[in-house]
């Protein structure tokens, strides 16, 4: 099953099992059923609790915020990441701080979900990946959709718990079927999911055991499908062995298993498709130097995109963007 | 044979439904006429025919299609689409499981292949590395059987030689030994059992390292010259080993076309190949193998257990370290100094002094294989 029906049926069985369960978004409803298609069928099997909304980003999420806190569980669909900026007044000052302002008395669990990230030549304001200035947002979860984890495991989690999500759906997930693993393997390779208790566990991967190793990989999104591929051709073709860590929460995050993996390997490289300074992957830098001084046997390395505006010409876009090569190339002379 | 392409420029989508087939599938279709119609995330698109034709679909009602892909084919008439029919085999179904197997890295494949090894025996739960195909050319070195050929008899009075690797480099200095009147090659050796037996223009594979040692002490052979092109560190590992067991590596194999210098400084173990050039000045330490067309200025000062490609020029003054590995056709700036260990790649041209430990990498592809049109002959850069 490819990620975006996972993602459809996960809001289905969201829809069945959770009467206090809204969806809401711009264009959600048949026959369109959403950008990306991942709503189609819900408002025709749940009539009135999947509603196209205005187009105003600040409206549906402030909407989305007041159902929360008369009790409702809403689920936000906003259809590009990069329109994030016009609700990001709601998210900051409301959502995120309505339980604390009213003493705990109230909660504002909202879930908003959002396609992001380029490789289609949408160009500049439809093709970023701007979740990292939401990392760090006090009582915010953001969180990554992975191939490696079915959404509806997630979803039960976000329900479960009181905290407003930003849940991240890089667009070149959507056609991909998912990978989770089986048996303690991921295809061919030996694979765990590994995590502190009360976030969602992350996938550590690599193509021989982990005590063989000798770098740590960090990535999330899509730029975790194309680390796979990097460490399993690394590992098949010039026998640079690196275990890949996906992780699904961006933040708070949990260091356990990166700590652990970066002890054993002596060499940490995160990969993220943001664009590049103030990332994801220098906060986790900067722990794991702090957490680890003299044991890595270099620097840690922060794997991004230029800091540049997304060209929306093909060719220009995947230069600017991260890729297969500069992944495998960072890894390669952090590793050896 | 022309493909039937949806017309649609909507970027949200990358398939689409293919709801009807207007036209019927091996069906005669005029240009203009609506073949099929598709929904795409924005609206059903009509698709028409590009031209007259005999109609091939290639999705079925009801299917999810590619949009970029042809949906269905044209064909000018019946028998031209039978054919494309007859040979379009079905698609393979896609699955993320390769199939179960050997897994192995392509080192260990590589090092597999050289010893003719069988990979039945290794254990197919974990992914197989170098260092577990070498475990396994140890654990077979043991099981070496005793029955090998011994080196040739040579006439008295000349140098009996025993070439290490049974490569074509082997062939390239039996080549040029060929019209020596003092010297012999009286056997190869090589770590590869596959090749062991064998015969190399008449000189015989006689076995491994371990056979040289033996045979020294036998007193068989005079001295060693290591003919291996593709490994550096090869060519260094077994001078070392010659070193340590007092096996002297002959003088220098040198092909007659060579221009020298009348004050070349050379060490021993060289084999120099056709047409070389070393300029004035120029000194040579021990084991390199230098292929045909090299060209090496004035002052220059060359290590040991360098291996080079063909065509490689250096200008005046250049340092070349220890076991350097040159590809084909490189050109190298005066005064240049290129440290130990350092790949160049075939082409390159250094202008700056390469420290150790690097490699000098180019832009691969740089020139453009397009199919030839009929009647071009010119070799000229616009043709």
């Amino acid at each position: 099953m490819n990620f975006a029906r996972a993602l459809g049926a996960t809001l289905r069985h969201c829809l069945e099992s959770d009467p206090r369960v809204i969806v809401l978004g711009e264009d959600i409803a048949d026959p369109y059923g959403g950008a990306f298609k991942v709503t189609r069928g819900l408002s025709t099997d749940f009539p009135g609790r999947v509603r196209n909304t205005p187009v105003s980003e600040a409206a549906i999420v402030g909407l989305a915020g007041g159902l929360a806190l008369s009790g409702f569980r809403p689920i936000v669909e906003i259809m590009f990441g990069d329109f994030l900026g016009l609700a990001f007044d709601q998210i900051l000052n409301h959502i995120a701080k309505f339980q604390a302002m009213y003493a705990g008395q109230v909660a504002c669990p909202v879930i908003i979900r959002t396609p992001s990230g380029g490789g289609r030549s949408y160009g500049p304001t439809h093709s970023q990946s701007l979740e990292k200035h939401f990392l760090g947002i006090p009582n915010l979860v953001v969180a990554a959709a992975s191939l490696y984890c079915w959404p509806q495991d997630l979803f039960d989690r976000f329900l479960a718990q009181e905290l407003p999500v930003l849940f991240i759906e890089h667009k070149l997930l959507y056609p991909l079927e998912m990978r989770v693993p089986e048996d303690g393997q991921l295809g061919d390779l030996p694979a765990v999911m590994e995590g502190s208790p009360g976030f969602p566990p992350a996938l550590c991967v690599a193509a021989v055991p982990r005590a063989e190793c000798a770098a740590t990989v960090v990535a999330y999104g899509f730029a975790a499908v194309m680390a796979l591929k990097v460490v399993e051709s690394l590992a098949m073709e010039e026998e640079i062995f690196a275990e890949l860590i996906v992780p699904i929460q961006l933040a708070p995050f949990d260091y356990a298993p990166v700590l652990a993996s970066a002890a054993r390997t002596g060499a940490l490289i995160t990969v993220e498709e943001s664009v590049g300074g103030w990332a994801w992957g220098t906060e986790i830098a900067l722990e794991c130097n702090r957490a680890l001084f003299g044991q890595l046997r270099r620097p840690p390395r922060v794997v991004t995109s230029e800091r540049d505006i997304i060209p929306a010409a093909r060719a220009l876009e995947s230069e600017m963007l991260i890729n297969e090569n500069k992944i495998r190339q960072a890894i390669r002379e952090t590793a050896t | 044979m022309k493909p039937v392409i949806v017309p649609t420029t909507d970027v949200n989508s990358e398939t689409g439904i293919l709801v009807q087939w207007r036209a019927e599938n091996r069906s005669a279709v005029r240009r203009g006429q609506i073949v099929a119609e598709i929904e795409t995330s924005k609206a059903v698109v009509e698709v028409e025919a590009p031209e007259d034709g005999w109609l091939l679909q290639a999705a079925d009602q009801g299917a999810e299609v590619r949009l970029q892909e042809p949906i269905a084919h044209i064909f000018p008439d019946e028998t031209a689409l039978a054919a494309f029919a007859a040979q379009a085999a079905p698609r393979p179904p896609q699955t993320d499981n390769r199939p179960p197997g050997l897994r192995i890295t392509d080192k260990a494949r590589r090092l597999a292949e050289q010893h003719g090894l069988d990979l039945a025996a290794l254990d197919r739960g974990r992914l197989i590395t170098q260092k577990d195909i070498e475990a396994l050319i140890a654990k077979l070195r043991v099981q070496t059987p005793a029955d090998l050929p011994p080196p040739l008899k040579a006439k008295p009075g000349m140098e009996r030689v025993v070439l290490v690797g049974a490569g074509m480099g082997a062939e390239q200095a039996l080549d040029i030994m060929g019209g020596e009147p003092q010297r012999q090659a009286v056997a190869i050796i090589d770590d590869n059992p596959e090749l062991w037996g064998r015969t190399i223009l008449g000189v015989p594979v006689i076995g491994g390292a371990d056979r040289l040692a033996v045979l020294h002490r036998e007193d068989a052979f005079d001295s060693v010259l290591i003919v291996i092109g593709g490994s550096v560190e090869a060519r260094a590992k077994f001078r070392r080993l010659c070193q340590q067991r007092g096996i002297p590596l002959t003088g220098n194999v040198i092909d007659p076309t060579a221009k020298l210098p009348r004050d070349f400084q050379i060490g021993r173990g060289n084999m120099i190949c056709g047409f070389c050039y070393f300029g004035t000045g120029t000194r040579v330490g021990d084991n390199n193998v230098i292929s045909a067309h090299n060209s090496f200025d004035h002052h220059n000062v060359l290590g040991c257990d360098i291996a080079t490609g063909p065509g490689c020029m250096t200008s005046g003054r250049v340092r070349i370290g220890d076991r350097v590995r040159m590809g084909t056709g490189i050109f190298i700036e005066p005064d240049v100094v290129i440290g130990d260990d350092v790949v160049i790649a075939s082409g390159a041209v250094v202008v700056r002094s390469i420290p150790s430990g690097h490699a000098v990498k180019t832009k691969a592809g740089s020139s453009v294989v397009v199919p030839r049109r009929p009647g071009v002959e010119r070799t000229g850069g616009q043709s």
